[in-house]
């Protein structure tokens, strides 16, 4: 078996969940995916988890042809090797491609939670996440992996449960963001905010209320603005003009929809923007940054170390010298907590051109795959 | 002729009798960290050999790798910049190995290693030894020579470092030396006299007083 190959989503259902803020969330379903086989001993499972805008499909064909957002790293003889490994990846709580999250179904009103939908925590993610794998029948994962939220998730798994995990790797993550990545958070959910309300997505009947998507594009943009490095945007766009820059005496402001502007750049975003329009939930956007937002694992424990505390597993941090978003500074504050409280940790920070996107680019996944199999063969 | 190599330095992941001689000063099963690991060839050895617990330390993105192929666990970290994060006596040995002369302030890294360390062990080439010496003395020029294998404009080698600068660097920082290993033509030795004129390589152990 050298390709995955058409991959079904599965789900699951629970009662609910008692929410770190305290309230209760049920019924609750749980959207994933897995890839490999067990061991006859069950112990060689490897969860991955997903950033803001992924969803289960982290690899292989779905019932579109579409390729999971991680299939450069897992599959046959790959990174996360699904020869050796059974791998899982759900959606995570809030999100819109299956799991319980803001488009759901409310029980108490027939409708969807829309806005309504309670804030949740990344901790509350990681309780779902901890609920399929027991479900799953697995005591003790061999690894769990992530970047950016992903990588928050990873951490926190590392300290919530740490019976349940033998190693963890966070990639280009954080214990807390910055004011500056929230700044960005607080931008996209107001471009949301202030989005007229036009209706644009008739075809779904469970958002109800008119919604519109522009906002949610702007969201995206100036997201993707943070995802990349200057030095890619200039190798990748520089200052090339599109086709439209024809006559210099007309512009365009992005009305017309997938065309973009003038430079290349723009139309870049524009496409981004509105191709991240079809397929995410705006509410579920603002309910998953806020989360990110709030993450804080010196708030929760007092200090990083106390925080690190109760950790077992074998911690890998990696950073990327190009993410200005979740610098290296912040993976090394995890990495110093971590030798303070004495815990086996190894840390690498790559250097790759590609910014805080330079776990999921393809061009990263050559360095990214020596690192990721090298680690988890050592576990 | 005064710009001719003498011979070429062994690379590093074939000095073997320096490995040896630092595997044997090690206890086995304790905690080693080493500092400019490279590939980790000499924790692998003390993870086989000596059931050793070890950490490496590397700014080479691609020996970083290698390390983490070969199951070594390893920090990418400037030296220069210290060893901020790693508690105080967390391992029972900081090894420096041939990386001491290309270090931007010795000084403050060997106090570093003796913090986080209970014994330091330091192995580095000999700028004294006699042929060195003389070469330098008769040509007036720096030598290319086998411990030293580059010019004096590109090299790594910032620091052209001597024994007897060595023993007085520990003293004057309050360290103290327990032991001594010299390698003249590939054989360790301890009671050698005139080490710091024979010696192409000296190896310390070493710790705070």
């Amino acid at each position: 078996m050298d390709q995955i190959g058409v991959v079904e989503t599965q789900y699951l259902q629970f009662d609910g969940l008692r929410l770190e803020s305290g309230g209760y969330l049920g019924p609750l379903i749980v959207a994933y995916e897995t890839y490999g086989k067990f061991n006859d001993k069950k112990n060689n499972a490897v969860l991955v988890l997903h950033a803001l805008s992924g969803d289960a499909h982290a690899a292989g064909l779905d019932e579109n042809g579409r390729t999971g957002w991680w299939d450069g790293m897992i599959g046959p003889g790959k990174g996360i090797d699904t020869n050796k490994y059974f791998v899982i990846c759900s959606n995570c709580l809030g999100g819109c491609k299956g799991t319980t999250g803001p488009t759901s179904i409310n029980p108490d009103t027939g409708a969807a939670y829309g806005r309504s939908f309670p804030l949740i925590t990344i901790g509350d993610m990681v309780n779902v996440q901890a609920m399929l794998v027991e479900k799953l029948g697995i005591s003790k994962l061999h690894t769990v992996i992530g970047g950016s939220m992903g990588g928050m998730q990873a951490l926190d798994w590392a300290c919530r449960y740490s019976d349940k995990l033998e190693s963890a790797v966070v990639i280009a993550a954080t214990a807390r963001l910055s004011p500056q990545g929230i700044a960005f958070n607080w931008v996209g959910r107001n471009a949301i905010r202030s989005d007229p309300v036009i209706p644009v997505n008739h075809s779904d009947s469970t958002t109800g209320d008119a919604k519109s998507g522009r906002g949610l594009a702007v969201a995206r943009m100036i997201g993707h603005i943070t995802y990349l490095s200057e030095e890619t945007m200039q190798a990748k766009f520089g200052r090339k003009r599109t086709l439209r820059d024809m006559d210099g005496t007309t512009y365009s402001l992005g009305e017309n929809e997938g065309l973009g502007g003038e430079f290349e750049i723009e139309s870049y975003l524009q496409h981004k923007g509105s191709s991240f329009m079809e397929r995410f939930d705006e509410d579920s956007y603002i309910i998953i940054t806020k989360a990110i937002d709030y993450f804080d694992l010196v708030r929760q424990y007092g200090d990083m170390v106390s925080a690190f505390e109760n950790i077992t597993a074998k911690m890998f941090v990696i950073s990327f010298t190009s993410d200005w978003l979740y610098p290296t500074s912040m993976s090394m504050a995890i990495v110093r907590a971590l030798q303070a409280a004495k815990k086996h940790v190894s840390f690498v920070e790559v250097d790759l051109p590609y910014g805080h996107d330079s776990f999921l680019v393809p061009q990263g996944m050559p360095t990214l795959t020596r690192i990721v199999r090298g680690f988890l063969k050592g576990v | 002729m005064s710009d001719q190599v003498l011979e070429i330095r062994t690379p590093f992941h074939e000095f073997e009798v320096g490995f040896n001689v630092i595997i044997d000063l090690i206890t086995p099963s304790t905690r080693v960290l080493d500092l400019g690991c490279g590939s980790g060839t000499l924790l692998a050895r003390l993870r086989d050999e000596k059931d050793v617990e070890g950490c490496g330390v590397e700014l080479d993105q691609e020996k970083v790798i290698r390390c983490t192929e070969r199951g070594i666990r390893v920090m990418t970290l400037d030296l220069d910049h210290g060893l901020e994060g790693f508690p105080d006596l967390s391992y029972e040995y900081v090894v420096l190995s041939r990386t001491l002369q290309q270090i931007i302030n010795p000084e403050r890294l060997v106090r570093e290693m003796l913090r986080v360390g209970s014994k330091c062990i330091i192995a580095f080439p000999n700028f004294a030894q006699w042929k060195i010496a003389l070469r330098y003395l008769l040509t007036g020029r720096t030598p290319i020579v086998k411990t030293f294998p580059h010019p004096w404009y590109n090299t790594p080698d910032i620091h052209r470092v001597t024994i007897s600068d060595f023993r007085h660097f520990i003293h004057d920082i309050g360290g103290r030396i327990e032991k001594e290993i010299f390698i003249i033509k590939d054989t360790p030795g301890t009671n050698i006299s005139w080490p710091n004129g024979r010696a192409e390589w000296g190896c310390f152990q070493i710790s705070a007083q």
